[in-house]
């Protein structure tokens, strides 16, 4: 990814109470409306992300030694620096970057092919009930107007905090996180995590990366697509300047 | 809240124990993260793991109505550790007063303190006084050795709170005790700071006031009072309910905490007499010596020109209670459901769902001949006739909604926990019909006035002389629109002469007639003055003729960084952030930590208005006057008649120290503390001699054997009326449940998700199981005691599929705080069975 | 009969089939190279990416139907494999060499019968993902297997059939006519499928 002065999404579940106000907020400014759900034995509603849904927070209930560990992690699209989502997505414009480097996307624009998902590696995008794409978009109409997204102006304790990308980066390893998640992997993530342990811990897989066969697809059968055909092409010139076409008359002399 | 809100960002250790605030006041999180930021420690002390608890560095867990045992521990062992901050403790607290040698502790009477009668179930509280020097001052002992002396009381009184007791009272491990004693008393010395925050956890017992008075020891005891990060701080459940108990919202007390008279107090001589505490020590501020000021300002706000000094300025007119008449919340609808009321207002609440014994209460709407419920939207109490169990066609009351406008379709201010007045403009009109409070006022004022003026009635004098000076007079006399700042001015006062202050040489006007008071300090008693709220006084003023209102202020400005922005709003009294801040400096106007200053005295600079030497400077003190130590100095707890921070507390019902006793409802056949098993001043509703069978309880019974508690979601606002027509939030949270540890799951054959059915004595619901790690069975008195615990947001009238479930508050029992009479709906027994 | 003499290569049926998965298959991959790369001008020539979708879709179902029918006319006669297949493969079809005597071949020679097996193969392959693809019979699971197996069988067409014109046109002039009157010159089908020409007695 090539955007200067990137702009990203630091979430620190340390910080995070679970008050799910960015859940609200981001329903407020998408007008997204709300479903209905039931309790299923837990506070964590809904279940997942959905088309109505961009952001939640999910409940990691943990025993431990001395009593038990509670984990909030807000769960988003990640704004990947290589995004699979846009690698695998045949519609141009459908998802696109911002120039504050957030993925974003236009609905008129998407074909409804729900392919991007399988691109990503962290299960993100939805399809709404006419199967386009929808997603944490970084609140790129707000942050294009200088204003913060809407759950990082929202979230009391600062376990969102929008800004400059290295700046956070930066901050979270003052507040003492050795790694910051996403801080280098897919090119760098736009949604960076300050995790006091290990990635599993709260969800998310040490090493994300774009599903090999994705990347297989991405390096080899689509150039392969052109490369044949051109090959073709070129093979069928050479053959016609070299050997030339095959003419009825031969067969006559030959008889 | 002693502080603010932002303070809590200056405490070492904060304790959050009776609260929740991760959940109920979120964004008190922020600054609650902000000190964790800077190194501070976090405890909370909850019996279930509630997202405060997942954000602490020390959690124990602790059966529901242990606190004082909990705390009396502490208590014991701050003591026992010498731990306490020594010179706070002698200079400005009542630690060192010597109390009457016929004062005798629960230790010795088996539970009880001296003067018990069990017939009326009071104290007389002769033996809890101070003796006194022949001057009218009590006799002190600095040393604090005599053993009359309140330190050494204290002491003995808490001696009893060993960890063992304590332990297998409260159900926390020994370990985590010490744990959180150590942590915390770790804030005794000068330069560390200690807050705790409270909320319903605390007051919803019966004895929640002196969970409250055990904390306020604890924290004269560490001289954390009146400092930066410290306090003792109520986190208030609704954004305005500081707001609306400044303004007189309880049955006892008058706008400002005057009190309210009972018919016994026949003038207000009498009134002034029985209410204006008294001290003959020169150095106690007293500042309640002022009543008889805010008293008659008072009623010359609210019947101005009627309000003569030849008719005691309408003393007459006031509401009086009768001798011993309780009108709190559980008395009410007791009385409402006996049948003695013929008409009620549910003026911006569902009863149905928010008191305790909700199912009374519904059964006692029945018995209204009317009821008019002014509210948002629709619910349980406005349809209460058509609820569950109800025959609309046996109820005979008529029942009126009035559709209120919400916060943003109004203008005016409210005031937060942190005692700030905030102004709040309209951002947009009243959907449909509805009107702000203040105009459905207006209209009922209006009509009830004219009611009066043409029929006469029993006694007319109180509504027809009452000023209603809010605005712009129709043809018909009826105010057009009520313009709310002029409401906000009458509660700030006006002079209604010009005031001279006679005294002083030459003699200085202190006010002119027809303005705005500057501030309480100028109010008279003599009818020269008007001030509908004292503590309010200076929230709307005048400068140079100009008004100002200054609760609308949005200064941003901390020159202190401790986070006092006093240019933003205004915080009663007199915009001082943090209250008894005199005790923050030693006697010699010295902060006890000059790192975080709250105020100190400058003795270099000269006080502009006296051009005597020495000034304080920062928050705004606690009186002008110079630091105890010097000429004219003064004790730091000015509202206290002695000056002093009371550790001796004889003005309770229920004990000058609070006692540990076990709730209403309990798992335990005897208190292990004593023989008296729950609070011996209780107001008891049910007995098998009299009472009616809504007001049953069953203690240590085998059919509700598990401890449960109530509480809120951080997703719903108190009953849900509001949240629950608010599709975002009822997506969170959709569906009553009730919380339990995985081994009462497991003993019941419950699994998380399952349908359960809870069920009290008075009561019962169904529930969605939430099995869970966060809460775990209490070892108590050695055997195995578990707790549950629901939340009170839902009601069967919205969703209006059903699909919510009902309030907990049908399972909690009638019976109240022996001081406050706030229900005891934090500890009572359930039982839970599956669906 | 005179080798200027025509004779009927294939039925009229044949011809319109054959056209129709001409044109469906430059639709397909015209817009397939559009979706792979973005071709936004391409995608403008169909009105936006989601109407291109539609066309192609469509355009599949004809390709598909039509791969269908040419089922009966040409795979019995390729999945026939003769001795003359494995000599036309020993001459490498004459296509290297101005003198190399390739040896008479019945209707379809070895080449043409592979040709036919490969499309059919990719077609068959490429109907079905795509319709995994549109349809989603199976929510998510497979999606991503349907498009590789779909861009696959895309890159072998791609190769084959602009090889299958080239022969069909330039390297062999004449060729072309099939699919405009169904008839060849009886000495281009003496050249090249003498074995059939001896077969139908013409
Ligand atoms: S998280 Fe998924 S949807 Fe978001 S940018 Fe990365 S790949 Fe795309
Ligand atoms: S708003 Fe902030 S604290 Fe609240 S749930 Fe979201 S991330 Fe957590």
């Amino acid at each position: 990814m090539t955007t200067t002065n990137r702009k990203a999404l630091l979430i620190s579940p340390e910080l995070c109470i679970g008050c799910r106000g960015c859940q609200t907020a981001c329903k407020a400014w998408n007008q997204l409306p709300g479903t209905k759900t039931v309790n299923r034995g837990t506070v964590e509603n809904p279940p997942d992300l959905t088309p109505q849904l961009y952001n939640r927070i999910r409940y990691v209930e943990m025993p431990s030694e001395t009593s038990v560990r509670w984990l909030f992690v807000n769960q988003r699209c990640m704004h990947c620096g290589d995004a699979g989502c846009m690698k695998i997505c045949p519609a141009p414009g459908a998802l696109y970057r911002t120039k504050e480097g957030a993925v974003a996307f236009d609905k008129d624009k998407c074909i409804g092919c729900k392919l991007c998902v399988e691109g990503c590696p962290f299960d993100v995008p939805r399809y709404d009930e006419k199967g386009k794409i929808a997603k944490c978009h970084l609140c790129f109409d707000r942050i294009a107007y200088g204003l913060l997204p809407a759950c990082a102006k929202t979230c009391p304790t600062g376990a969102i905090r929008y800004g400059e990308r290295d700046a956070l980066v930066e901050m979270a390893k003052k507040a003492g996180y050795q790694k910051v998640y996403g801080e280098m992997d897919l090119e760098g993530l736009g949604a960076i995590y300050a995790f006091r342990d290990a990635p599993k811990i709260y969800g998310y897989a040490e090493k994300p990366g774009i599903p090999e066969s994705v990347v297989f697809w991405h390096k080899v059968l689509k150039p392969l697509s052109y490369i044949g055909l051109g090959g073709v092409v070129a093979a069928s010139l050479i053959h016609y300047v070299a050997f030339g076409p095959k003419k009825d008359e031969e067969v006559k002399k030959d008889e | 809240m002693t502080n603010h809100w932002v303070d809590v960002k200056n405490a070492d250790v904060i304790l959050v124990m009776g609260s929740n605030p991760a959940e109920n006041h979120p964004i008190s999180m922020k600054w609650v993260m902000r000190a964790r930021e800077r190194g501070a420690k976090l405890i909370v002390v909850d019996p279930r793991f509630t997202r405060t608890a997942a954000k602490a560095d020390l959690y124990a867990p602790m059966r529901s109505g242990t606190d004082i045992a909990f705390l009396g521990g502490m208590i014991k062992y701050i003591l026992d550790n010498n731990l306490y901050f020594k010179q706070y403790v002698v200079d400005y607290t009542n630690s060192s007063f010597l109390v009457n040698p016929e004062f005798k502790g629960p230790g010795q009477l088996n539970g009880l303190f001296s003067g018990y009668d069990p017939k009326t179930r009071k104290y007389d509280k002769k033996t809890w006084s101070f003796q006194m020097e022949e001057n009218g001052i009590p006799k002190k002992d600095p040393s604090l050795r005599n053993p009359s002396c309140v330190f050494q009381l204290l002491k003995k009184h808490y001696s009893r709170y060993t960890l063992d007791k304590v332990s297998s009272i409260t159900g926390t491990p020994k370990e985590k005790l010490e744990e959180v004693y150590k942590l915390y008393a770790s804030t005794g010395k000068p330069d560390k700071a200690g807050t705790e925050l409270y909320a319903m956890g605390w007051t919803q017992h019966t004895i929640g006031t002196q969970n409250i008075r055990a904390m306020c020891i604890v924290q004269l005891l560490l001289g954390n009072i009146g400092i930066a990060g410290g306090g003792i701080n109520a986190l208030r459940g609704e954004s305005n309910v500081q707001g609306s108990t400044d303004h007189g919202l309880l049955f006892n007390i008058l706008p400002g905490y005057n009190p309210v008279p009972s018919a016994s107090i026949v003038d207000l001589k009498t009134y002034i007499d029985k209410f204006t505490p008294k001290t003959k020590d020169p150095k106690s501020v007293n500042w309640w010596g002022n009543r008889p000021k805010y008293i008659t300002s008072y009623l010359k706000a609210i019947y101005g020109k009627a309000a003569t000094k030849d008719n005691d300025f309408g003393y007459a007119w006031l509401p009086k209670l009768d001798e011993g008449m309780n009108g709190s919340w559980l008395v009410l609808f007791d009385q409402m459901f006996k049948g003695k009321f013929e008409g009620f207002f549910a003026w911006g609440q569902n009863p149905a769902c928010s008191g305790a014994n909700a199912n009374k209460t519904r059964k006692a709407l029945a018995k209204l001949k009317w009821m008019v419920n002014i509210n948002l939207f629709d619910n349980e109490t406005a349809s209460f006739w058509k609820g569950p169990d109800m025959k609309p066609a046996e109820i005979q009351t008529e029942v009126f909604f009035l559709p209120a406008a919400s916060s943003v379709e109004k203008e005016g201010s409210i005031t937060n926990s942190s005692r700030l007045a905030q102004w709040r403009y309209k951002a947009i009109e009243p959907v449909g019909q509805s009107m702000p409070d203040s105009e459905i006022m207006n209209e009922l004022y209006f009509r009830v006035k004219k009611l009066y003026q043409k029929q006469g009635g029993k006694f007319p004098a109180p509504v027809v002389n009452l000023t209603w000076d809010y605005g712009e007079k129709g043809p018909d006399g009826k105010i057009k629109h009520v313009d709310i700042s002029l409401v906000a001015r009458e509660i700030n006062g006006y002079y209604l002469e010009d005031i001279i202050d006679k005294k002083a040489t030459p003699p200085k006007q202190l006010g002119k007639k027809g303005v705005l008071c500057t501030n309480f300090v100028t109010l008279q008693a003599d009818g020269t003055t008007s001030c509908g709220n004292w503590i309010f006084s200076g929230s709307y003023t005048q400068k140079d003729g100009k008004v100002i209102n200054m609760m609308a202020r949005r200064g941003k400005d901390d020159p202190t960084g401790l986070g006092f922005f006093s240019g933003w709003a205004w915080a009663w009294p007199v915009n001082r952030r943090i209250i008894y801040n005199r005790a923050s400096v030693d006697p010699q106007g010295r902060p006890w930590d000059p790192k975080r200053a709250v105020i100190k005295w400058n003795a270099a600079k000269e006080d502009p208005n006296t051009k005597k030497p020495g000034v304080w400077e920062g928050d705004v003190p606690d009186g002008p006057a110079p630091p105890l130590a010097m000429e004219g100095g003064k004790y730091p707890f000015i509202m206290m008649a002695t000056g002093m921070g009371a550790i001796f507390g004889p003005g309770l019902a229920d004990g000058p120290f609070p006692e540990h006793y076990e709730a209403l409802e309990c798992p335990l056949e005897e208190n292990l503390m004593s023989k008296q098993r729950i609070n011996p001043t209780i107001k008891l509703f049910y007995d098998k001699a009299s009472g009616v069978p809504e007001d049953i309880y069953f203690s240590c019974d085998v059919r509700f054997p598990y401890v449960a508690t109530t509480y809120r979601v951080s997703e719903h606002w108190q009953t849900g009326v509001l949240t629950r027509h608010q599709p975002w939030q009822l997506e969170m949270q959709p569906q009553m449940f009730v919380e339990m540890s995985e081994e009462l799951a497991k003993e019941k054959g419950i699994r998380d998700g399952d349908k359960v059915t809870v069920s009290s004595g008075r009561g019962k619901l169904w529930a969605v199981a939430i099995v869970t790690d966060r809460f775990k069975p209490f070892k108590v008195a050695g055997s195995t005691v578990h707790q549950v615990g629901m939340p009170w947001c839902f009601g069967w009238q919205y969703p209006e599929d059903g699909s919510g479930g009902e309030s907990a508050n049908l399972l909690t029992p009638t019976i109240g705080d022996a001081n406050t009479m706030i229900p005891e709906s934090k500890a009572f027994m359930v039982n839970v069975e599956k669906a | 009969m005179s080798n200027n003499a025509m004779v009927r290569k294939a039925s009229s049926f044949e011809i319109v089939n054959h056209w129709a998965l001409a044109v469906s298959f430059f639709v397909l991959a015209v817009s397939g190279y559009a979706f792979l790369f973005h071709l936004e001008g391409v995608g403008s020539v169909f009105g936006g990416f989601n109407q291109m979708r539609a066309v192609h879709n469509w355009a599949g179902v004809v390709f598909a139907v039509s791969l269908f029918l040419t089922i009966f006319h040409y795979l019995p006669v390729s999945l026939h494999f003769t001795s003359d297949d494995a000599a036309w493969f020993g001459k490498a079809g004459g296509y290297f060499s101005k003198r190399a005597a390739v040896p008479p071949q019945d209707e379809l020679n070895a080449g043409q019968k592979l040709y036919y097996l490969v499309v059919l193969a990719a077609g068959v392959v490429i109907s079905a993902s795509g319709i995994v693809i549109w349809l989603r019979p199976w929510a998510k699971s497979g999606i991503l297997l349907s498009h590789l197996l779909h861009n696959i069988s895309f890159d072998l067409m791609v190769i084959a059939i602009p090889a299958h014109i080239y022969l069909a046109t330039l390297a062999n002039p004449g060729t072309f006519r099939i699919m405009v009157y169904g008839t060849v010159p009886l000495s281009w089908a003496k050249k090249r499928h003498a074995k059939w020409v001896q077969r139908m007695g013409f």
